[in-house]
């Protein structure tokens, strides 16, 4: 009401407007700017273009698109994909069991050097890919007698994605004022009732951020798992690169990457959505 | 029904000492404010009492049960917090219900007390609300409701009103002694807001560096204060040091003692065993001080003249600085008799202190 009233009032105020000039100065800088911006996206997003473009070929003839190459990503690559989906899920349900119960320790209770130990737990993910899949295969073949199997595979993963499920329910955990837990307390929950209706919910957007980060990172890891998988564990990321050794370059190669790209995007997306980019601070992708 | 005992309980934090061997009897069904500047020690003791902060040494008893062992979840307290707590994610309704949902306490059981509390705080229509979906004092009257939805033993409160605007905390404390009043249960009080301890308490615990320095009615605190932090924190006060001159016995058979401090002498109320020739101070409400007219009190030795220095009309009081050969003196003069005064400045008036209370002066510099 006011809002409207005021505008009315200042537009009588006003003297009648001159004519608009389309190239006024502003609008060319406007126009340029946003040239810049959406040439930069188009050089990021050019190799993803590429490949989805390259997806779409017909096989065997000259020109035209079909979507035949997207039958091999359910057929012959489904077991691939599952097995990512399978390791993935696995890692991250491990991944939040430890992340946890230590975001909770590091945080609410006083622990002699804790910056150092927080660094220490960070450790994996400043480690090289290739040099944490070699100290794997050593440590998989000497110590545990796991080596090309699921389970080492799992194992790999959680060591070198456990960081990107504890910093975000850190941060979440330290944002969580202490007073919600006391008042719980008071109220008479003990420490599971009160963690499990109070804290839990509370956390959920830094535990999706950690699930998040956890899931883009495994999906698509490709390093370490060329040092640890077996025969039997061939994961998608995996698959696109021994074809694309074996085979060159195929329209179904290409159809399968274009797939795992989507999954990722749409995850971040999703996640975007719903909870912003708060919970991403202080890790790896912010 | 429960009766609340501190035995010398302190609380040390390295080598801070943030309580320091608090003793208390808090009778059954009672208010008990705890007041005093911030880091005074009130909240550790509040904290103390509900088990959130373990005591380094003493004992904490409700009734004859002695509970430094037993966990905050298990003390049946209710807590109000400074900022509610409320549970961001739950709706008022749950938030009501999750005491009762955390003992196991049946549906319909819960459903009814819910509605009973809701009813209690007159917000019936807002248990489907969330707790960021309402105004600041009805955030704090449903942080009330669950805290009284259980049926604690002892109600505690934290400062509860202190981050609400005025005319909030004035309908509020009034709501929160009517609770109280009706639920008959034991209440511990936090706060450092003088006027909220004056309208609520039965008993009023002022609390200075990590100890109890007085413990009385608002009578006593303010009308007897038994030492000079007290005097000072809670309203205004002249402070007058000097000498005790002699007891003198009133003609109700009450012992007084007379103070000289510069050319003043006063007839005080001794509120400890004050002898001939003690250091002491004088404690003189502003308002307690009476204008003597013209022709009377020739002859009393304890009417004070002096010379009006500063005139301030404040609405329903008139507050006059005077200086008694050399003593200031803040008098505050309320009523009719004001208005006669605004133009009284640089004027000699003469006055009577009354209701005058000495402490001995513990202080090393003489003033």
């Amino acid at each position: 009401m006011s809002v409207s009233t005021a505008s009315t009032l200042s537009a009588e105020a006003r003297p009648s407007p001159e004519p608009r000039r389309w190239l006024r100065p502003g609008a060319v800088i406007d126009v340029l700017a946003h040239a810049y911006v959406w040439f930069w996206l188009a050089v990021f997003a050019m190799p993803f273009l590429a490949t989805l473009f390259y997806s779409l070929q017909a096989s065997g003839g000259q020109g035209g698109f079909s979507l035949d190459a997207y039958v091999y990503v359910l057929g012959s690559f489904k077991d691939n994909l599952l097995l990512s989906f399978e390791t993935t899920v696995a890692t991250i349900i491990i991944n939040l069991l430890i992340a946890v119960p230590a975001a909770y320790a590091i945080v609410r209770y006083p622990i002699p050097g804790k910056s150092f130990l927080l660094s220490f737990l960070n450790l994996s993910l400043y480690t090289p890919a290739a040099v944490m899949g070699m100290s794997l295969v050593i440590a998989y073949a000497y110590l545990f007698r796991i080596p090309q199997t699921i389970t080492g595979l799992i194992a790999a993963y959680v060591v070198g994605t456990f960081p990107l499920m504890l910093v975000p329910i850190i941060v979440a955990l330290r944002d969580l004022p202490i007073t919600f837990e006391e008042a719980a307390k008071t109220l008479g929950a003990n420490r599971a009732q009160s963690f499990l209706r109070i804290e839990l919910p509370l956390l959920g957007p830094g535990i999706s951020a950690g699930i998040l980060l956890t899931f883009v990172i495994i999906f698509n890891e490709f390093l370490v798992t060329l040092f640890v998988a077996g025969p039997g564990t061939t994961t998608a990321a995996l698959r696109v690169y021994t074809l694309t050794r074996t085979a060159g370059f195929q329209p179904s190669t290409a159809a399968l990457a274009t797939t795992m790209q989507l999954v990722s995007f749409l995850v971040v997306l999703l996640f975007f959505q719903v909870f912003g980019s708060r919970y991403l601070k202080g890790t790896y992708l912010i | 029904m429960t009766q609340v005992r501190l035995v010398n309980v302190t609380r040390r934090y390295g080598k801070t000492t943030a309580v320091d061997r608090i003793s208390a009897d808090i009778a059954d069904g009672e208010f008990v404010t705890l007041l005093g500047p911030s880091g005074c020690g009130k909240t550790t003791t509040l904290r103390m009492v509900a088990g959130l902060v373990e005591p380094s040494e003493g004992e904490i008893w409700f009734d004859d049960q002695m509970v430094n062992d037993v966990p905050t979840n298990r003390r049946h307290i209710g807590l109000a917090f400074q900022s509610h707590a409320l549970f961001p994610h739950l709706t008022v309704a749950r938030n009501v219900a999750f005491g009762l949902e955390v003992k196991g306490t049946p549906k319909e059981q819960i459903q009814q007390r819910v509605a009973e509390m809701l009813a209690m705080i007159e917000m019936s229509d807002y248990g489907d609300r969330l707790p960021a979906q309402l105004s600041g004092g009805q955030q704090q009257r449903v942080a009330l409701a669950r805290m009284l939805a259980t049926d604690p033993r002892v109600l505690l409160f934290d400062e509860p009103l202190s981050a609400l605007d005025r005319n909030l905390r004035d309908t509020l404390k009034y709501s929160i002694l009517d609770l109280q009043r009706r639920s008959k249960k034991t209440a511990i009080y936090v706060t450092h807001d003088q006027s909220e301890a004056f309208a609520i308490s039965d008993r009023i615990f002022v609390m200075h560096k990590g100890r109890i320095e007085q413990a009385g009615t608002q009578l006593d605190i303010y009308l007897r204060p038994e030492s000079e932090f007290v005097a000072n924190f809670v309203g205004d006060n002249n402070a007058l040091h000097g000498t005790v001159t002699r007891e003198v016995r009133d003609h109700d058979g009450q012992r007084r003692v007379e103070v000289e401090s510069g050319g003043i002498r006063l007839l005080a109320t001794d509120t400890g065993a004050l002898r001939p020739g003690d250091r002491a101070i004088a404690f003189v409400r502003p308002e307690t001080i009476e204008i003597v007219g013209d022709g009377e009190g020739r002859d009393d030795p304890y009417v004070v003249e002096g010379k009006v220095t500063q005139v301030v009309f404040e609405g329903p009081t008139v507050r006059l600085m005077v200086d008694a050969d050399g003593t200031p003196l803040l008098v505050e003069i309320g009523g009719l008799p004001r208005l006669s005064l605004l133009d009284s400045d640089a004027k000699r008036i003469r006055l009577r202190p009354r209701s005058v209370s000495a402490v001995a002066d513990r202080s090393a510099v003489p003033a």
